[in-house]
Order: C-alpha cells, then sequence, then structure tokens
C-alpha cells in the first residue's frame, strides 16, 4: 500500500511537468499581449515595454518558462497580472468555495443516486425504475444554466424559500477562517448563525451541480447491480437464506460499487473543473468564475496557477480511488 | 427489503426539512414588495425578498475588479469602487465636462502652458485623519511616475512637480498639452495619501497594499472586500460633508437574470449587466425606471486605408461603403434604437463637436455609383470583431447584409477578444468593429487619437490613416491653449475626416440604468460612465 501512494505520488512529478509544460506554451503561443491588457489600449510603446520588461514578458519564452519553474519549485506561483496578487493568495481565496461548492455536490450525488440505483436495480422494470430513468436522463440532458435559473425562479422568485446566490448574505460575517469551506469552519467554531447562513446559500447551487452527476451516479450503480444480482454467489447466498438488507448491503453492493467509485471519483474532478457555470449563475465566489476572468485578460500566472491545482486535483482523486479499489476488493491487494 | 424503500424517502425528507428550517430561520416571511425608502428593517442588507435599508445602496455589478491602485488601474470599470474614495485637484461638474474646483480651490497656468499651479482647499483629510497637503500632491504624481504603468503615460508629459507651500503646488510640463487640466478630473488622478508608504513591500511603493485598500480622502472609504463577492463602501468619517447613504455595497453577480430578479425583489437598487434587450421588461414597472442618457461612447468601424485591402485606400470606396448603411435600422436592430447616429468622429456633447458637419446617409443608388467611379466591382472585405461586445455580433450581421445590397461581400471573422487587439495594432484586418470612449474631456480624446500618423495601431489611430493636412491641423490645436481657436482647428479638420471617411462613424450609444425609483439623486456624467456621485445620492 505504502509502496502504491509512493509510486503514484512520484508519478505526480511528471505530470504536473507535462501540464506546466503544455499549458506555459500554449498560452505563450496565442496571440495577445498581456502588458497590452494592462495598459489600457492608448498607452504609447515605451510604457508598453517598460511594463512588459516588469512582467519578464520581454525575454524568450523558455527563459520565462525556466524561472516560473524555478519559482514553483519553492512554492512561488508568480504574481497575477490581473489583480496584482500572487497567484497562490488568490487560489487560497477561491479554491475553498470551489472545494465545498464540489464536495457538496459530490455528497448530494452519492446520497441521492446510490439508493435511486439500488433501487432501480431491485425494482426492476417497474414504476420506480421508469421513474428513476427519467430523472437521471433529465438530469444528464438539462443544461446547468437552465436548471440552475429554473431553481432560482422557482426557490427564490415564487417561494421566497432561498436566496439567489452568493455564499452569505450581504454583509454578513463569514466564520473564522480555518479550512475556507464555510460549512466546515462554521461547525468547527460551533458559529450556528454562519452554519444556517451558509448551508442555506449552497443548497442551490449544490444541488444545480449534483444535477447531472447524479444522473450518472444513477445509472451506474444500477448496471452494475443488476450485475451483480445475476451472478451465481448472490443466489448460493440466498440460498442460504440470506435476504433483505444484508443481502443486498453486505454481499451485493460491495461488488456493485467498484466500477461505481471510477465513475464517481473522475465526476469529482469534473465537479471541480467544470463549477464555472454554476458559479456565474449562483455568484458564488469560486475559482472557476477567477480563471474565465483570468484569461479574457490573458493573465499567464493565473491560468497556470489553476491548471496546476486541477491537475493535482485529479491526480490525487485517481489516487484515491485506487485506494479505494485495494480496501473494497482484497484480490487487488496482491 | 421495505425498509430500505425509506431510504431515498428519508432522505429528501431530511434535505426538505432542513431546507425549510433554514428558510423559516434566516429569511424573513416573503411580503410583496412594499415600497422602500421607509423599511424598518436590520441593518445587514440584503435580506431574500426584502427591500434594503434606506441608508443602504445595493448595486448590482457583473465581475470582480483587478487591482485598485489608482497609479496601475486602466480599468474603468474598476474605478466605480474607486472614485467616490479619492478626490481629485478638480471635480468634472454636475453632468457637464467642465471641471470645478476640487481639492484646489483655484488654478493658474502659465501663458505658455508649461506651469500649472494649484492652491489647495485647507480642511480636507484622508480617511485616517492626515490632512490632504501640496506634499500628498506631490508623493501621488511622484509615484505615478515612478510605478510606470498604465496612468504613467497619461502624466509622462509632467517633468516635475513642485511644492511651494503646504497649500501650494506648481507641476511643470515638458511640453505644452492642453487637456492636462482635465486628465486631473480622472481616476487615475486621485490623491494617495503618503503613509502607503508604510505598506511598502519589497520597494512595490505600496501596489500590493493599495491594489486592495483605498487610502484617499474622498467621502467614503473601502470598508471590505470579500473577493468575488462584494465591496462594502463606508464613510470617510473625516470628510466635511457626511453623505446619507451609510453603506454602499457593489455586489458581484454575473448572471444577466440574476441581477434582473434581484432588482425586482428589491434585493438590489441599481443592475449594471442587465443587458439592452431585457431592458423593456420593466416598462410596467410600478418600482423600477430605466434611467436614460446619451453618452460619449461610440461604435465605430475602422478601415484599414493602408495595410488593407488595396480598394480600401480609394475614399470613394470607403464613401461608398458609409453610403450603404441605414444607419436608423442599425441603431434599431442593434441597440433597440438607445443610440444616437455619430455627426464625425467628435461625439455628441463634447465640446468641438459640429452640429453642421457632413452626415453620411442611406443611399444605395450613391454608393453603387461611388463604387463604379472607382472601377471597383466584385470587392470581397473581412470584417473582425471579437466577443468583447455582445452586440458585435448582430451588428456584423447587419453590416454584411446593408453592403451585399451595393454587391460588397463581407466575411466575418470573430476571434478572442485579445486576439483581435493583436490584430488591430498589427493592421491586420480590412474593416474592424471598435468602441472608443473619452478618458479626458477634450476632443483631443477623438481627433489626436483617431488621425493622428504618429499613433498608428491600437493606440488610437486604428485605420492606419494619414493625411498630412490633418496631422498638421490635429498637432497645432493640441499645442495652444485658447479654446476657440483649437475648436476651429478641430473642426476644419474634422470636415476632412468626414469627406475621406477613414472610419465608418456608426453612433453614440445611450447610457442605460435599471434603478429602482426610490433611489434619489444620481447624476449622470458622460465623462465618469459607469462611476456614481455616491455622496450626493439618498433613498
Amino acid at each position: 500500500m505504502k509502496q502504491l501512494i509512493a509510486k503514484r505520488l512520484s508519478l505526480l512529478v511528471f505530470v504536473l511537468f507535462g501540464v506546466t509544460l503544455m499549458t506555459f506554451f500554449m498560452s505563450h503561443v496565442i496571440p495577445g499581449d498581456p502588458a497590452r491588457m494592462m495598459v489600457g489600449q492608448r498607452a504609447d510603446e515605451e510604457t508598453l515595454q517598460e511594463v512588459r520588461r516588469q512582467l519578464g514578458l520581454d525575454q524568450p519564452v523558455w527563459v520565462q518558462y525556466f524561472s516560473y519553474m524555478k519559482g514553483l519549485l519553492t512554492g512561488d506561483l508568480g504574481i497575477s497580472i490581473r489583480t496584482q496578487q500572487p497567484v497562490i493568495d488568490d487560489l487560497v481565496t477561491f479554491f475553498p468555495a470551489t472545494l465545498e461548492l464540489a464536495l457538496f455536490a459530490f455528497l448530494l450525488a452519492i446520497l441521492i443516486g446510490i439508493p435511486i440505483g439500488i433501487l432501480s436495480a431491485v425494482k426492476k422494470d417497474t414504476a420506480w425504475d421508469h421513474g428513476g430513468r427519467l430523472f437521471s436522463i433529465a438530469g444528464v440532458s438539462t443544461p446547468v444554466f437552465w436548471s440552475g435559473l429554473v431553481g432560482i425562479l422557482i426557490f427564490y422568485k415564487l417561494l421566497g424559500w432561498l436566496p439567489s446566490g452568493g455564499r452569505l448574505e450581504l454583509g454578513a460575517a463569514a466564520p473564522q477562517h480555518i479550512t475556507g469551506l464555510y460549512l466546515l469552519d462554521s461547525l468547527l467554531t460551533l458559529d450556528w448563525d454562519a452554519f444556517r447562513n451558509s448551508l442555506w446559500h449552497l443548497i442551490l447551487p449544490a444541488l444545480t451541480l449534483s444535477f447531472a452527476q447524479l444522473a450518472i451516479v444513477t445509472r451506474q450503480v444500477r448496471a452494475s447491480m443488476l450485475e451483480v444480482l445475476g451472478q451465481e454467489y448472490i443466489r448460493t447466498a440466498m440460498a442460504n437464506g440470506i435476504k433483505g438488507p444484508l443481502l443486498l448491503f453486505r454481499y451485493a453492493l460491495r461488488n456493485a460499487l467498484i466500477p461505481t467509485i471510477t465513475v464517481v471519483g473522475l465526476s469529482f474532478g469534473s465537479l471541480l473543473g467544470g463549477a464555472v457555470v454554476t458559479e456565474t449563475i449562483f455568484g458564488w465566489p469560486g475559482m472557476g468564475k477567477y480563471v474565465v476572468d483570468s484569461i479574457a485578460y490573458l493573465d499567464f500566472p493565473a491560468i497556470m496557477g489553476f491548471t496546476l491545482v486541477i491537475a493535482v486535483g485529479y491526480v490525487l482523486i485517481n489516487l484515491l480511488v485506487d485506494l479505494t479499489y485495494y480496501l473494497l476488493n482484497p484480490q487487488i491487494r496482491e | 427489503m421495505r425498509r430500505l424503500l425509506h431510504l431515498p424517502f428519508s432522505i429528501l425528507l431530511v434535505l426538505a426539512l432542513v431546507l425549510s428550517a433554514c428558510s423559516s430561520s434566516t429569511s424573513p416571511p416573503q411580503t410583496d414588495s412594499k415600497p422602500s425608502g421607509q423599511e424598518e428593517q436590520p441593518a445587514q442588507a440584503g435580506q431574500s425578498g426584502g427591500a434594503t435599508p434606506s441608508d443602504t445602496l445595493v448595486v448590482a455589478i457583473s465581475s470582480d475588479q483587478g487591482t485598485l491602485d489608482p497609479a496601475v488601474s486602466m480599468d474603468n470599470s474598476a474605478w466605480k469602487i474607486t472614485y467616490p474614495t479619492y478626490q481629485r485637484l478638480v471635480e468634472y461638474d454636475g453632468a457637464s465636462t467642465e471641471v470645478k474646483p476640487g481639492l484646489a480651490k483655484e488654478w493658474q497656468v502659465s501663458p505658455d502652458g508649461l506651469e500649472w499651479t494649484f492652491t489647495l482647499n485647507e480642511g480636507f483629510k484622508f480617511a485616517d485623519g492626515t490632512p490632504v497637503t501640496a506634499d500628498a500632491v506631490k508623493f501621488t504624481f511622484d509615484r505615478t511616475l515612478a510605478i510606470k504603468k498604465g496612468p504613467y503615460d497619461v502624466y509622462s508629459v509632467i517633468k516635475e512637480v513642485k511644492v511651494n507651500s503646504p497649500t501650494s503646488v506648481t507641476f511643470v510640463l515638458s511640453k505644452n498639452f492642453p487637456p492636462f487640466l482635465s486628465t486631473l478630473a480622472a481616476n487615475y488622478g486621485g490623491i494617495v495619501n503618503p503613509k502607503v508608504k508604510e505598506h511598502e513591500k519589497d520597494g512595490d511603493l505600496g501596489q500590493n497594499y493599495l491594489a486592495n485598500n483605498t487610502m484617499g480622502s474622498g467621502p467614503y472609504q473601502l470598508e471590505e472586500w470579500i473577493k468575488g463577492q462584494y465591496f462594502k463602501l463606508t464613510p470617510n468619517p473625516h470628510y466635511p460633508e457626511q453623505p446619507a447613504l451609510k453603506t454602499v455595497f457593489f455586489k458581484i453577480i454575473s448572471d444577466p437574470t440574476a441581477q434582473r430578479l434581484q432588482l425586482e425583489q428589491g434585493e438590489v437598487d441599481i443592475a449594471e449587466g442587465i443587458p439592452v434587450e431585457q431592458l423593456n421588461a420593466f416598462d410596467n414597472s410600478p418600482n423600477i425606471e430605466v434611467l436614460q442618457n446619451p453618452s460619449l461612447f461610440v461604435d465605430y468601424v475602422y478601415i484599414n486605408t493602408s495595410k488593407g485591402h488595396e480598394a480600401l485606400r480609394d475614399k470613394r470606396v470607403r464613401q461608398a461603403l458609409s453610403y450603404a448603411i441605414d444607419y436608423n435600422a442599425l441603431a434599431e436592430t442593434v441597440q433597440q434604437g438607445y443610440a444616437t447616429q455619430m455627426r464625425g468622429p467628435i461625439p455628441k456633447g463634447m465640446w468641438g463637436h459640429d452640429e453642421s458637419a457632413h452626415q453620411y446617409s442611406y443611399n444605395v443608388e450613391k454608393a453603387k455609383a461611388l463604387l463604379a467611379e472607382a472601377g471597383v466591382s466584385n470587392l470581397e472585405l473581412t470584417l473582425l470583431y471579437s466577443d468583447n461586445k455582445p452586440w458585435w455580433e448582430t451588428e456584423a450581421l447587419t453590416l454584411q447584409a446593408f453592403f451585399a445590397d451595393i454587391g460588397v461581400k463581407l466575411n466575418l471573422n470573430k476571434v478572442a477578444y485579445a486576439t483581435s487587439r493583436e490584430m488591430m495594432d498589427k493592421g491586420d484586418f480590412d474593416l474592424c468593429l471598435g468602441v472608443w470612449s473619452p478618458d479626458f474631456a477634450d476632443p483631443f480624446m477623438f481627433m489626436n487619437y483617431w488621425f493622428d500618423s504618429n499613433n498608428f495601431g491600437l493606440s488610437g489611430n486604428r485605420a492606419f490613416y494619414k493625411n498630412d493636412k490633418v496631422d498638421e491641423l490635429v498637432r497645432k490645436a493640441a499645442s495652444i491653449n485658447d479654446q476657440a481657436e483649437r475648436t476651429k482647428l478641430y473642426q476644419e479638420a474634422q470636415r476632412i475626416v468626414i469627406e475621406e471617411a477613414p472610419y465608418l462613424y456608426l453612433y453614440q450609444k445611450d447610457s442605460l440604468l435599471p434603478v429602482n425609483k426610490a433611489v434619489k439623486g444620481y447624476v449622470y456624467n458622460p465623462m465618469l460612465e459607469g462611476i456614481y456621485n455616491l455622496a450626493e445620492m439618498s433613498k
């Protein structure tokens, strides 16, 4: 197990090297000049050159790349051109919001998706199954910008139950910063007002974001449950008088979960990277919005920082998926 | 097995309970929108569904901002935050493009235009209580010139700033620059508290600190900026006249529909990000009005007169294109009619505008005749544009249709914004859509930037147009201080550039702002697009 982790983590270095190389050169090859974006459109050549020099853009690309990598090794991700802040500070500001949203959406997808999947498998070809299918098809085929707006229309405008966006009420105090995840921080500090406030703001965006994932989880659980339930060891177990929840959870579900974990794990990655639209609709101050603004501004250091975080995230999730396999399936341990 | 069936329902039930618990505990019961302005609500703003308190203004803005440092920021969407937090030597007067005393109570300029001396008002203080002195003025401009970012370009004409006494300061310019006074009223003229030096890091002159904080003497100060969520301004306690609005939020709401819903619910008072085609929705609203004002923001087309298609070097072809456009239909299609056709380069509302100048009108026959006269047939041109302005797609298609009527085929080339700027700079296009708005109130902003052949490319002359007579006229106009004389020179140059048509002068856009009717005292100044006179506003 330790070997596995060590091996995977050493792979991380290569992955990150590849990712930085590709992102760096791609973002420098496309036409556009961040110095221009910064000085405004009417500046003269002298000012422009000065700003280029300040940003290091007057150096050849490979020199820029090496100085970037040198900084990276010491944990320095550079200064954002747009916000004039160290990129690492910006990421620390925006990443927890995205992570919180993705985690909560992920949790919802699992908590709702797995039971519906099991139910659809157990009650195959009944109204339950059809209902589940309808639900998941709706989930996959509804674009987020639409389901988000419909959600706002119903829960904010018509019913007035939920806010239309933001992480907290305007001007409300955020919980003391520990992890940056408001829900968790307010729990840890027993700040119930902040907890209620952030949960109340989190529900609608998280539901919207989880809708599509939920469908994928449901379909996957249903398919693998059906496959497992048809296998001989289940029939043997049933012949031995094992039935009900024991049969389902202890015997069937555990095996059915293995393929599900791959799907779910990767879907978490896409939740992280794909929260942009949800963040825009709900005014959620996450990384998605930050990187879109950065791209429009050709803010190379910020784009690089974002890409790195997502790449590390994917690698870590993959590692987690593998470790979970390892725990669930003793055969892999060999 | 049956117990299992309950699982999804229990989860749903729990969720529903949590949902209703949250909503009932945190949001007040929904009442039909009360007229705002007489609320007795707790100080916390933005309660779902309720109107905001009467001493609180909530403005919905579309995106977060970059740096707030007046010596760095060239992005005028950030200026709505900083402008009310700093004071300048002179300020724009109400709705006009003229300046009035600000920090300075009076000023003199030497006959050669090289020395500007300002006498400061006493009694203004920065938000930390430090008095504003001539030293602070010198510090501010020295700092901007040392940082050498965008605003440096505007002030590079300053040779030296001399402190004569605590209330008197002289700017020595390296050459006469008539618009100088007007540049002092722009955002980058904001006077910075010299104590910013205490926040200096690695010799950055406090850039890092001022990127996120304000240190000015304006009526407000930035109290809180939660990245990605909102800016909160509160009054500067040392400002002589305390404003009526005690709290101003700039709330970041990217989605236009969400902005509209929150405006309708009274959760925000002003919404900046609602596209023009959605504004009709407020026509019958009892609480919301759309304020309409003519702006100095122009939308035009650069005709590449030297690096583009060969035919475009002939002014008759450029005139033909100018005659091919139905300007009223264009304004109607693209801007829902909220626009006015331009009459030459200097827009209405800016001094130097010539109401008697020639204005191109829709005349297909004349356009065809001009093309025939130029000996051009089967002309095929490329129109460059980007996604920078949402209406450009429609505008490009409309122009394509108009040009087809005179036998000119227009190919559309839509690229990313940053790419389009690169191509504009290099002159890599035949025609290109563009917008322009003045940074200071002087026809210099249009005539010298657009037509001086020293400004080829992005810096202004995007038509790559060169005419010796025009060069001479606009340069002369930029070297003297007599406004009447300058007007004459600019109008003479204007007649030439209208006739030679290096640009398609399309329209001046109206500024449209949906506002809750409870908001009082807002004055639109075309030089301060998107900036609010918060200190005079109330609810």
